[in-house]
């Protein structure tokens, strides 16, 4: 008994161990990056550990002329109006396919859900001859609408997850009750689905703030968005690592503290419902 | 008002926004693909030329097929090591516990990285004069310091591979932990009551039950894998010469340096077929499901 108990605590030993070595690999590169953002330019091109910290990096790539808090500005109005756009109109799509049997249903959801999949190159050429002829190019319009393109089918199946999980006792009571479909929707299943919606609301955040071809492609000067602005510091002279690392920063740690408020929902959000 | 309306008034503007963004495009790159469509010329686009740049890719351009051969090797390999390596970590963080759950959380932060900053970090790393895998791998392997991973068509396919990787072995660990949480454990305790090893148990037991969670898993990193764009246009640009150029690549070089419109919608076009055929089958998973 005693030999058996000696044999698992060594097992999980040698699991912690795998562990600890496998989450450092997915951490280094995250890490690297991030003290290289207060690495002074000539400390970036040794490997130290230790070196006098600085904050000049981040008041650089604010400064002119890469004007990062442009970049910034674009990425966070995007992002927040394309939400605010898109979590309304897929509730209410997503509340219909949930409760109601509607013709053709299967079919519009495996659209829905196919959209997700087409190669963002295949929308891009159709849009930018559009946006041209209509003066959206390096607009952020422009990017709003090509951003719905990618996030509504996200936000439908995400949250006719949560609806789904919503038992209908409540609302049918209530409609016997005499009150309307729309007073249900507004009293009922909103406030039951609301942390639902701002999940998806985060969610869809994300994809939207780190967009990239889009972005590189519709926009040149003034509607640039910051995973863009990364390649601004890809100089004649070489990459100015420090100030691309600043800039990293900015674009990387907003997103993991919203990812890490919404982590449980992750893994449904990605693979809409196909695992829960 | 009346449910049987309502609930196609609810629908409409999903409907109409998913036609106008996604349906809209596809058909009018169709429609390009079949158009001689130099952007340059002011009459643009030009005649109907019906599937002749779809041949024309086929017999003509040997750069097209590079990135069709790019694609699937990347596609293939990604897809294998992702796997693999994501079973072996969902594996051991399935139990939970404070430190796998902690451990777990963690593993979110990678993926909320954009795939162009994973480039920008990974290329970084494999400098060879002051990156760190590069270092490290230099004391590893002796004469590794020397490879200048980038400038090298085979390494740098191998890099953007590990960059690709590295990128999206949180979220499919993630998925397959959910999977191995939803195995019923009285199964695998009674293989192990009876004495079975636990590779025993894992490959008649376990394994058996993970199957469609697992298929969902690379049918999903099959449809990324083919699509990747942001990871190799800030790690690589495609290069040296044309040695990781995606199919995506291809079609935004064609479409916006060469100002190609025409041949790069048919090129878009025909990734859109694998696309249908992979989306096809995640589809028949996610209704199998409900």
């Amino acid at each position: 008994m005693i030999g058996g108990r000696a044999r698992r605590r060594l097992l999980e030993a040698g699991q912690v161990v795998a562990i600890l070595a496998f989450i450092a690999i997915m951490l280094v590169p995250i890490l690297w990056i991030a003290l290289a953002a207060f690495k002074r330019h000539v400390d970036v091109y040794q490997l130290k550990l230790v070196f006098t910290p600085t904050f000049e990096n981040f008041a650089r790539v604010f400064a002119e002329p890469y004007d990062l808090g442009t970049k910034l500005f674009n990425s966070t109005i995007v992002a927040t109006v394309t939400v605010l756009i898109a979590i309304p109109i897929a509730t209410a799509a997503a509340y219909a396919f949930s409760r109601f049997r509607l013709r053709g249903q299967t079919l519009l959801l495996v659209v829905i859900l196919a959209t997700q999949f087409v190669p963002a190159v295949v929308i891009v050429l159709p849009f930018f001859l559009m946006f041209r002829d209509l003066g959206l190019l390096d607009t952020l319009t422009g990017l709003v609408i090509v951003n719905l393109a990618i996030v509504m089918p996200f936000a439908v199946w995400m949250i006719k997850g949560f609806i789904d999980g919503i038992p209908v006792d409540t609302e049918e009571a209530a409609l016997v009750d005499g009150s309307s479909r729309l007073q249900v929707i507004r009293n009922i299943v909103l406030p039951m689905a609301a942390p639902g919606l701002v999940t998806a609301g985060i969610f869809c955040f994300i994809i939207a703030w780190n967009e990239f071809l889009f972005a590189l492609i519709l926009t040149s000067r003034e509607a640039v968005t910051l995973p863009i602005g990364l390649a601004l510091f890809k100089a004649e002279e070489g990459d100015l690592w420090n100030l691309m690392a600043a800039a990293g920063i900015i674009i990387m740690v907003p997103m993991f503290v919203l990812a890490l408020l919404i982590r449980r929902h992750f893994v449904q959000g990605m693979t809409m419902g196909a695992v829960r | 008002m009346r449910d049987r309306t309502l609930k196609y008034l609810l629908v409409a503007p999903a409907v109409f926004v998913v036609g106008a963004t996604a349906v809209w495009p596809l058909a009018e790159s169709l429609r390009l693909s079949m158009h001689a469509g130099r952007l340059s010329r002011p009459d643009f686009p030009q005649g109907f030329v019906g599937a002749e740049q779809y041949a024309w890719a086929f017999l003509e351009q040997p750069a097209f097929w590079n990135s069709v051969g790019v694609t699937a090797a990347f596609t293939f390999v990604t897809v294998a090591l992702t796997t693999l390596l994501a079973l072996c970590f969902a594996l051991l963080l399935a139990r939970g516990g404070r430190f796998r759950s902690g451990v777990q959380s963690l593993l979110i932060l990678p993926f909320a990285m954009s795939p162009a900053l994973i480039g920008v970090s990974f290329r970084f790393m494999f400098n060879p004069e002051f990156g760190l895998f590069d270092a490290f791998l230099g004391r590893l392997i002796p004469g590794a310091a020397d490879i200048n991973w980038l400038a090298d068509p085979t390494m740098a396919f191998w890099v953007v591979v590990i960059a690709d990787v590295w990128g999206w072995i949180p979220f499919l660990t993630l998925v397959l932990i959910g999977g191995l949480a939803s195995i019923p454990r009285e199964t695998q305790e009674a293989a192990e009551i009876d004495g079975a090893p636990a590779w025993k148990v894992f490959r008649d037991v376990t394994l058996p039950q993970l199957l469609p969670v697992l298929a969902v898993v690379i049918i999903l990193k099959a449809i990324f894998s083919l699509k990747t764009f942001d990871l190799v246009f800030m790690l690589t640009n495609g290069g040296p010469g044309d040695a990781t150029q995606t199919l995506s690549h291809y079609v935004y070089f064609n479409g916006f340096k060469y100002a190609e419109f025409g041949y790069a919608s048919a090129v878009a076009w025909l990734m859109v077929i694998p696309m249908m055929v992979l989306t096809y089958f995640y589809a028949r998973f996610v209704f199998d499901r409900a």
